[in-house]
């Protein structure tokens, strides 16, 4: 896992569901107190409906009292208290009733005897007012009546007359909803027989009010939709009957908690947006200044150096970062200390190796050792860099190393060279390269090593190069070498003196040297005294003393030039 | 009222009687002017065509002139006890109405009361003329009242609030009833001053008096109700 996805799923993740928990957390409470208030509201509508219904129940009862009081009825009852068995007399009353009922606009109305017994009666059906069978109807003073599929609502009043109590008048109407301003149902022993719940079956409305039983408010299920049931318990119906108001809490607070739902799903989307944003960001600028390194790491690990990191808190403002880059600072300084050491190490192993091989020869002693510090003094007053006089001072040492694979017999041969032993010894700088080749990190000094005998007019060899075609330092140790060898002294002849070495190198300048070379270690050859000879100190130390600084200037500009010819 | 209000007429009818002078009876027409309308009858349908709506409101036919109803209800008679022959006057209880609603006989008329509808029926009065309850009875009965007073007796039943009839007992047989254009004429009246009624049931009494002479028909008017400009009526 990258760090980055590390950081984002640690920051986002928590924060993202610590926040999503605490919207829902919220939006619930919301919901429960928004539904809260509007149970309440729905209770204290209830209680004025019911106030004001039992206001209109007192007023009917005093229109029912002055029902009571009619003449002609009053008349017809005793006709038929008279004459209790004639139909003549009933149909009398029933068109008596029927034609209150029609100027009254009620749809039952019924006649008892004094003691309850059913004596006339009328009732709507299908729009007209029909006689009602009595056998059949023996209804309570107050309440509901169910005739079939009609409900009625009913209420008596007494008839009297004088002190004298004729009988009972029951009116009723047919009970629905209409007054009701919210949906009700009617219930008798726990069944529904009506309902205006819109678009619910009666049979679900009863079984889910089969939970109310004995409860006065109560919260019930009905088509997915919360709905408060409350008695209307201010009037009294009897005989079973109920009537409960059914308010959908759902329908009320619909349009609240859709708003505050919008709120939050709109006020969470943000946030988790932000929160997004800010997560990525916050994760990016970890990740970017690690990545730096990274990448410094990477680099590093490609080219095998070990670059030093710029611990600048203006760039890094981030402490630990900088903490890491001063700690890969150190690490990779003494890294490089290491390995220079171990390479100065070699170095001189192989500088032993090489002048142990001069020694085996006393001609030849030093040879190596100095011809390297003749090639050092070329390049400085060449005024070459520091990593190519390194190069040159180390491929200088070991130009020679090659000879290790030719016969001593060949090389100490105090006789003249035959044909045979030139082809020996030419080969020693391949051989050299075979040598080092093997051997990590000497592949700068290969150059040095394979070409310190090609000539300027290509007639070197082992390969034959011309000109620039050969490397500076090649060239540089080549005019080194051969001064080294015609100034010391060899079996077959004696050394030569150091002018009239010189004075042969300037004669074969552009034939066998570098012209542009051998004036410049002419320069040297006059200002060196071969006995205060000095050893270079290595690392440090460009020597100033070989040159006066004013005098190497002009020999720096002029070998410029010449390079560049 | 002088005696020779009284004695004139019964000489005239004693004579006209015996047929010597029968030229000298005359006649009294008029003509009844009702300003505007009196009564809203309003009744019930039949008993078996029951449905939900208002009560039936009788002649509101636009076509009709309802003051030629109003007009035709005007009882028009002469007051003093003459002779009288007494009649026997039905009236009807019919479809929950007193059927004809306005009766008018002479004294000591009889008038019975048969039950048509097949619900019960009260007839009882409390007028001055003649106080009555005739009870409860069913239909195909029929109960009998006679009149033995002069006077307008109003009918009622106890069972139905809406049935309301009036029997108009006059004290003479010299009455009459308005014709639709309110025209009425009592005829062969002896000559002689009389108190000449005009009686609607809205309005009441309207009382004339008149002199009627021999030879020649006395013209008598009247303006119903009361009070009313004549000539402002006249223009309508």
């Amino acid at each position: 896992m990258r760090f980055a996805t590390r950081a984002f799923l640690w920051c986002f993740g928590p924060f993202a569901l610590l926040m999503l928990g605490s919207f829902w957390d919220v939006q619930k409470l919301v919901q429960l107190t928004v539904r809260d208030a509007i149970r309440n509201s729905l209770r204290q509508t209830h209680q004025s409906i019911a106030l004001m219904r039992s206001k209109s129940e007192i007023q009917n009862s005093r229109f029912l009292r002055i029902l009571g009081e009619n003449a002609a009825l009053k008349a017809g009852l005793q006709l038929l208290l008279a004459e209790p068995k004639d139909p003549d007399a009933r149909l009398t009353v029933e068109e008596q009733l029927r034609e209150l009922s029609e100027t009254l606009g009620v749809d039952f109305l019924l006649a008892s005897s004094p003691e309850g017994e059913p004596l006339a009666g009328v009732m709507r059906i299908a729009d007209k007012l029909v006689a009602m069978d009595i056998a059949r109807n023996q209804p309570p003073q107050r309440g509901f009546l169910t005739v079939e599929t009609q409900t009625y609502q009913i209420a008596s009043t007494p008839i009297d007359q004088a002190d004298e109590n004729l009988g009972l008048l029951t009116l009723g109407e047919r009970f629905d909803f209409s007054q009701f301003s919210t949906p009700a149902v009617l219930i008798r022993n726990g069944k529904v027989l009506k309902s205006s719940v819109p678009g619910i079956p009666l049979a679900d409305v009863e079984s889910a009010l089969g939970s109310c039983k004995g409860q006065i408010e109560c919260e019930i299920r009905l088509g997915g939709e919360s709905y408060l049931s409350l008695p209307l318990e201010s009037i009294y119906f009897g005989d079973g009957y109920m009537i409960r108001s059914l308010q959908s809490l759902d329908s009320a607070s619909r349009s609240l908690l859709k708003i505050l739902q919008n709120v939050f799903l709109v006020t969470g989307i943000g946030t988790l947006f932000a929160t997004l944003i800010l997560t990525v960001l916050c994760s990016r600028s970890i990740v970017k200044p690690i990545a730096g390194v990274v990448s410094k790491l990477r680099e590093a690990e490609r080219t095998g150096l070990l670059p030093e990191f710029q611990s600048n808190p203006k760039l890094t403002p981030i402490q630990e970062i900088r903490e890491l880059t001063e700690g890969f600072n150190r690490a990779g300084h003494a890294i490089r200390q290491g390995r220079e050491h171990l390479h100065s190490a070699y170095v001189e192993f192989v500088g032993s190796l090489a002048s142990a091989l001069d020694a085996r020869d006393p001609y030849t002693a030093g040879h190596s050792s100095r011809v390297s510090d003749y090639s050092c003094a070329i390049a400085r007053i060449m005024n070459l860099p520091d990593e190519s006089l390194e190069e040159i001072r180390i491929g200088a040492l070991l130009h020679d190393i090659g000879k290790i694979g030719i016969m001593d017999s060949v090389l100490q041969k105090p006789d003249r060279l035959t044909n045979d032993d030139w082809a020996l010894i030419r080969q020693h700088p391949t051989i050299g390269r075979r040598i080092l080749e093997g051997v990590g990190g000497f592949q700068p000094y290969l150059p040095i090593v394979e070409l310190h005998h090609e000539n300027w007019d290509g007639t070197g060899y082992p390969v034959g190069l011309r000109a620039e075609a050969v490397p500076l330092a090649a060239r540089i140790v080549h005019v080194a070498d051969a001064f080294d060898a015609m100034t010391t002294s060899r079996p077959y002849r004696r050394a030569m003196s150091r002018e009239e070495a010189l004075r042969i190198l300037q004669q074969n300048a552009g034939t066998q040297f570098d012209p542009a070379i051998v004036p410049v270690f002419a320069k040297f050859v006059a200002a060196d005294e071969p006995a205060q000879f000095p050893r270079p100190v290595w690392p440090q130390s460009r020597p100033v003393y070989i040159l006066p600084a004013a005098a190497a200037a002009p020999a720096r500009s002029q070998h410029l030039e010449n390079q560049r010819v | 009222m002088n005696i020779h209000a009284v004695t004139r007429p019964i000489i005239a009818v004693f004579m006209g009687m015996i047929g010597l002078t029968p030229l000298q009876a005359s006649d009294i027409e008029g003509v009844v002017t009702v300003m505007h309308r009196l009564t809203k009858p309003k009744v019930t349908t039949s008993a078996m065509s029951y449905a939900r709506g208002p009560a039936v409101e009788l002649h509101s036919d636009p076509l009709k002139d309802v003051l030629a109803l109003e007009r035709a209800r005007v009882v028009v008679y002469l007051e003093g006890s003459f002779p009288s022959t007494p009649l026997t006057g039905t009236m009807e209880q019919k479809d929950r109405q007193f059927l004809p609603e306005t009766l008018v006989l002479p004294v000591g008329s009889t008038v019975s009361f048969p039950n048509l509808d097949p619900i019960f029926h009260n007839v009882f009065s409390f007028s001055k003329p003649k106080e009555f309850d005739l009870g409860n009875y069913p239909k195909d009965h029929t109960r009998t009242v006679t009149f033995s007073k002069p006077g307008v007796v109003y009918v009622n039943c106890h069972l139905h609030p809406n049935m309301a009839a009036a029997i108009v007992i006059t004290p003479n047989d010299w009455s009459a009833r308005a014709d639709s254009l309110g025209r009425f004429k009592l005829s062969g009246v002896p000559p002689g001053a009389y108190t000449i009624v005009a009686w609607h049931k809205a309005a009441g009494f309207v009382r004339n008096n008149i002199t009627v002479s021999a030879d020649h028909t006395t013209t008598v008017n009247f303006l119903i109700p009361l009070g009313e400009d004549a000539t402002v009526v006249a223009q309508r």
